[in-house]
């Protein structure tokens, strides 16, 4: 069924029709929360409750295609909330965490996760709504509430700083 | 277009948010300057493994809507994980490959349980997809039942050996440690004698049963249940889950082993 009669069937009550388009989203959500918020259990908190609310209030959802980037929105502010509450607790040594995830990608692919999570706040979350989300420039300045051209160069800079991160360039290669 | 400018759009070219002319300029440009044709391939190459692990993530919890029932928030509606760590879908929904690693995890006898279940991985995993996740009152409670294993049982099995973990669980709130030997085998009598405050939980009146999981049958005889729930002790913002290994002797169901999980 396509995302879009999933949609209107969750709209009309359906709860499998929900779960079946969370099926769909669920991983690349959880790796948009897990790169914004640096923590599996953070993520996998603010996924819990942006989905809650996002079955709340899907009936407020006027356009069923836009589904996907309001759930994306509805993450990336739970995060937010997240972080900011985590600001003001005092940090201290944290115990090395459980797994809130199973992780089933490439061998080298944490290593990237890593180099995301090097990133600024800014620049983690237009990388995560980018390319876990796959969001087009547009669609992720509505959700940040920001320009396009903001979105634009934080991605440069950010997909910049993962190329310097994973694949640093020879001396040669940098003076040309 | 100069370097200056394809640089500056070289990401949105490559995730494809360009206009068809820009794209047209900027394969122009690339198909002859060769400084520009190495960033490109640099940066393509970083955006193909982001894109590499967008799916990567595997939740362990996973999330089903139901009704609220009594004790959920007002408005109608509320959330409850899954216990998938602890019940046969989990292992399906991480695939083949993953099945081994989290069968290490777990006590003996539910590994075994999924060692049977690996080759049929495949056909769990369409069981995933269409998880059924039902409220049934048992005892005078609502409880959101997870169908792992349906009709392996016959009912009034199921039922007793549910309904056994619930009372466990209620007389570990009680503090009723002579209730909870008398529903226990010598083994666990032993423990319990040893530990007993690993029993004898806090906070009873937030006491809520989430889910729990259809009753397995191991090959051994155990009954293996797991029961996710909530109190309102220090931790009630968060659920836990105990698991049970149950066994019947004598006609009558016991619990021989119970652990905690996250």
């Amino acid at each position: 069924m396509e995302g879009y009669e999933l949609v209107r069937r969750a709209q009309a009550g359906d709860a499998r029709a929900f779960t079946t388009l969370v099926r769909h989203h669920e991983r690349s959500l959880y790796a948009t929360a897990y790169a914004i918020t640096r923590s599996q259990w953070d993520a996998a908190d603010a996924v819990q409750d942006a989905l809650a609310d996002a079955y709340a209030g899907i009936r407020s959802l006027r356009d069923p295609d836009r589904f996907g980037a309001w759930v994306s929105r509805i993450v990336v502010n739970e995060c937010n909330t997240l972080l900011r509450k985590r600001v003001r607790v005092v940090p201290m040594e944290e115990p090395p965490e459980p797994q809130a995830f199973v992780w089933d990608g490439p061998e080298d692919g944490l290593d990237l996760m890593r180099a995301v999570h090097g990133l600024s706040p800014d620049h983690r979350e237009v990388v995560a709504l980018r390319y876990f989300r796959d969001m087009k420039l547009g669609e992720i300045a509505e959700v940040l509430g920001c320009p396009t051209g903001t979105v634009k160069s934080r991605l440069n800079r950010a997909v910049a700083s993962l190329e310097a991160a994973m694949c640093p360039r020879t001396e040669e290669e940098v003076s040309r | 277009m100069n370097c200056s400018d394809v640089r500056d759009q070289l990401e949105a070219y490559i995730a494809d948010d360009v206009t068809d002319v820009e794209s047209m300029r900027i394969a122009e440009h690339l198909g002859r300057c060769e400084s520009c044709a190495a960033a490109y391939e640099r940066t393509r190459s970083v955006v193909a493994d982001l894109k590499g692990i967008s799916e990567a993530f595997v939740p362990r919890d996973r999330f089903v809507p139901h009704p609220a029932y009594g004790t959920g928030p007002a408005g109608g509606w509320v959330w409850r994980t899954i216990a998938v760590a602890a019940s046969a879908v989990a292992i399906a929904a991480v695939g083949a490959l993953s099945v081994p690693a989290i069968a290490r995890e777990l006590p003996f006898g539910v590994a075994k349980e999924f060692d049977a279940l690996e080759d049929r991985a495949e056909d769990l995993q369409q069981q995933v997809d269409e998880l059924t996740v039902r409220l049934e009152a048992i005892d005078g409670e609502q409880v959101a039942m997870v169908d792992t294993t349906p009709g392996d049982l016959a009912p009034e099995e199921a039922a007793a050996v549910q309904q056994l973990a619930m009372d466990f669980i209620r007389a570990q709130y009680a503090g009723d440690v002579a209730a909870l030997e008398a529903m226990g085998t010598d083994r666990l009598k032993a423990d319990l004698a040893a530990r007993p405050g690993d029993y004898v939980r806090e906070g009873a009146e937030g006491l809520t049963f989430a889910q729990m999981t259809e009753p397995a049958l191991a090959e051994d005889g155990t009954y293996l249940i797991f029961v996710r729930l909530m109190d309102s002790g220090d931790w009630n913002e968060s659920q836990y889950q105990e698991d049970f290994e149950i066994k019947l002797i004598d006609g009558r169901y016991l619990v021989d082993f119970m652990g905690m999980d996250a």
